[in-house]
């Protein structure tokens, strides 16, 4: 099978030659391209931001590609202040919300400019030079997450309980900006568009609280819909420790849900859990390698690491009655850091092949 | 209104999440004479563990958490300057911070919150906080503990050079070191010399009770 076989059969519950495979590989990419570009070089250039992901596809034979950047891009556009290290992950550092006035006054920013234009236009042209080979996915963070990075996550907890109307005039705010960035990803060719909800997490939100800030027909149901409606595939990236399953993949019903594990966490769902209460029946699950091993594993323990987890993978889909949907990944981005090893990554991408054959 | 009453409030306050009343409840108690260790022990404090169990069981969440924090920080400015000097002597001292290159820090502000409650004395450095701060505050304050967390890849090997530069000084022989995060493992925390990598808040009180007990 090809990459786009393999996946659309992985999509669809049929049977595969084997797992689909895709650390999430994004930034790191940047060092397979010539001239030792910096991630800051990388972040702000849609050339070279689309050029990493065509030469990461190249290098390590992934079976999709979603333009992953980070989580500063809509806050650094809306005003907030950016610390930007020549090699490390951009993050913010001084936020635009002050008092509880400030959140009214949030303006939707000009999203052809700032770094909002660097990811449209950088995901326009790994689309198209990625076209036909792999799925493509363009990521844009929810307006929950785009709020907490603008204003501060404790702020913005703290005045849900205290101030909950000026919290939801600041999501509106910020669902009116993903709004208009999922028209534009409409038109970048991608596939799919791959959303970051990560507050919907039982450590920090319950049911209530998550649907009142985030998961209602205001805000992330709205965009989940017009996502469909601007012709791509709705995909969901949380990386918590204990998320929002019910939510997030029954109601919401993405096509493909990445998700993280964190074993020494009680109540955190393996795959082999997600898999047995059946989130994977109707979803591409993707997970759950830890993003460390990239970094600080040998070859030979990642590839430890991959083989057990396409066996409890294999195991859980044949006592489910499934052929596939499930894509053996990173829980979370793979560190953009320049520590993290090749080897790593394409040994995750090999030893799928090798051992990710299903059969029941 | 009885002593009990008094620190009930206070408990409740903080419950509820009302700094307001937990400021006019701490002004109360020391109006009527009640020892202001026993409002934060037994008012405060009481209202913040009755939180943590209702946040560990998933009964309430991260705003309220924060919340009952603020209100609980509202009470303790009021009573923690009326606390005769010999009374907090033999309390133990956390220097707690997120590590330089990472402003991630409601993690670290949750730990910071449970400490407290937990009966630690703690000096919170803050966000992006410099190698060298943690390493010179540690011994100027003579702290028991130095708790360090981050959320960020890059920014784990500045725990490291902290438990590096404390062996240099030779402090590190005089505290327990303990750091937290989501990046963070019991594996990396051997690696690099850490005491204990901390679970969650419950688990890093807990912990540091069984070292001092």
């Amino acid at each position: 099978m090809n990459h786009m076989e393999r996946a659309m059969a992985a999509l669809t519950n049929e049977p595969v030659d084997h797992l689909p495979a895709y650390p999430i590989a994004c930034g790191v990419n940047r060092n397979l391209l010539p001239g030792n570009v910096t991630y800051h070089e990388w972040c702000t250039n849609p050339k070279l931001f689309a050029d990493a992901f065509v030469a990461g596809h190249k290098y390590y034979d992934f079976d999709f590609a979603i333009g992953l950047m980070d989580l500063s891009v809509m806050a650094g556009d809306l005003g907030a202040h950016v610390r930007m290290d020549e090699e490390n992950t951009p993050f913010v550092d001084k936020h635009i919300i002050h008092s509880v006035e400030d959140y009214e006054k949030l303006e939707v920013p000009d999203i052809k400019k700032g770094r909002s234009g660097v990811i449209l236009e950088g995901t326009k042209i790994f689309a198209e030079k990625l076209k036909g080979e792999v799925i493509t996915a363009g990521f844009l963070e929810g307006p929950l997450l785009a709020l907490t990075q603008t204003a501060g996550a404790e702020r913005v907890f703290m005045d849900m309980f205290t101030n909950p109307s000026a919290v939801h005039a600041g999501l509106k705010t910020m669902t009116d900006y993903d709004a208009q960035m999922v028209e534009a990803f409409g038109k970048t060719g991608a596939n799919g568009l791959c959303w970051d909800y990560l507050w919907a997490n039982y450590s920090c939100l319950g049911d209530k609280e998550y649907h009142e800030f985030e998961g209602s027909d205001k805000y992330a149901a709205k965009l989940n819909r017009m996502t469909v409606e601007n012709g791509m595939a709705l995909c969901i990236h949380n990386c918590a420790d204990m998320p929002h399953l019910d939510t997030q993949v029954k109601e919401f019903k993405p096509v493909i849900y990445s998700m993280a594990y964190y074993p020494l966490i009680p109540g955190s769902p393996s795959a082999s859990e997600v898999i047995e209460k059946g989130y994977a029946d109707n979803c591409l699950i993707g997970g759950n390698i830890d993003p460390q091993f990239f970094i600080r594993a040998t070859p030979e323990k990642i590839s430890k690491v991959t083989q057990d987890l396409c066996q409890e993978v294999k195991t859980a889909l044949c006592k489910r009655g499934l052929n596939s949907r499930y894509c053996v990944a990173s829980g979370c981005e793979v560190p953009p850091d320049i520590g993290t090893k090749k080897e790593n990554i394409k040994a995750v991408v090999d030893t799928t092949k090798k051992y990710g054959v299903v059969k029941c | 209104m009885t002593k009990d009453a008094l620190l009930a409030r206070l408990a409740d306050a903080v419950i509820s999440g009302k700094p307001d009343l937990a400021k006019e409840g701490a002004h109360e108690v020391l109006k009527n004479g009640v020892s202001p260790m026993a409002a934060i022990n037994e008012g405060l404090v009481k209202g913040m563990s009755v939180v943590g169990d209702r946040y560990a069981a998933h009964e309430v969440y991260l705003p309220q958490v924060l919340m009952s924090a603020h209100t609980m920080y509202a009470g303790l400015d009021i009573l923690l300057p009326a606390i005769p000097k010999e009374e907090v002597a033999d309390k133990k001292k956390v220097i707690i911070g997120v590590v330089e290159g990472d402003v991630h820090d409601i993690g670290k502000n949750i730990v910071k919150t449970m400490m407290t409650a937990g009966g630690f004395e703690v000096l919170d450095m803050g966000r992006d906080v410099p190698i060298s701060t943690f390493i010179e505050s540690s011994e100027k304050e003579k702290v028991d503990v130095v708790a360090m967390s981050t959320l960020m890849t890059p920014t784990m090997d500045g725990m490291k050079e902290v438990i590096d530069g404390l062996k240099e000084s030779g402090y590190r022989s005089k505290v327990q070191v303990i750091i937290g995060g989501p990046p963070t493992s019991p594996t990396f925390a051997k690696e690099i010399g850490a005491d204990h990598r901390d679970a969650n808040a419950q688990d890093s009180v807990a912990n540091l009770k069984g070292v001092f007990k």
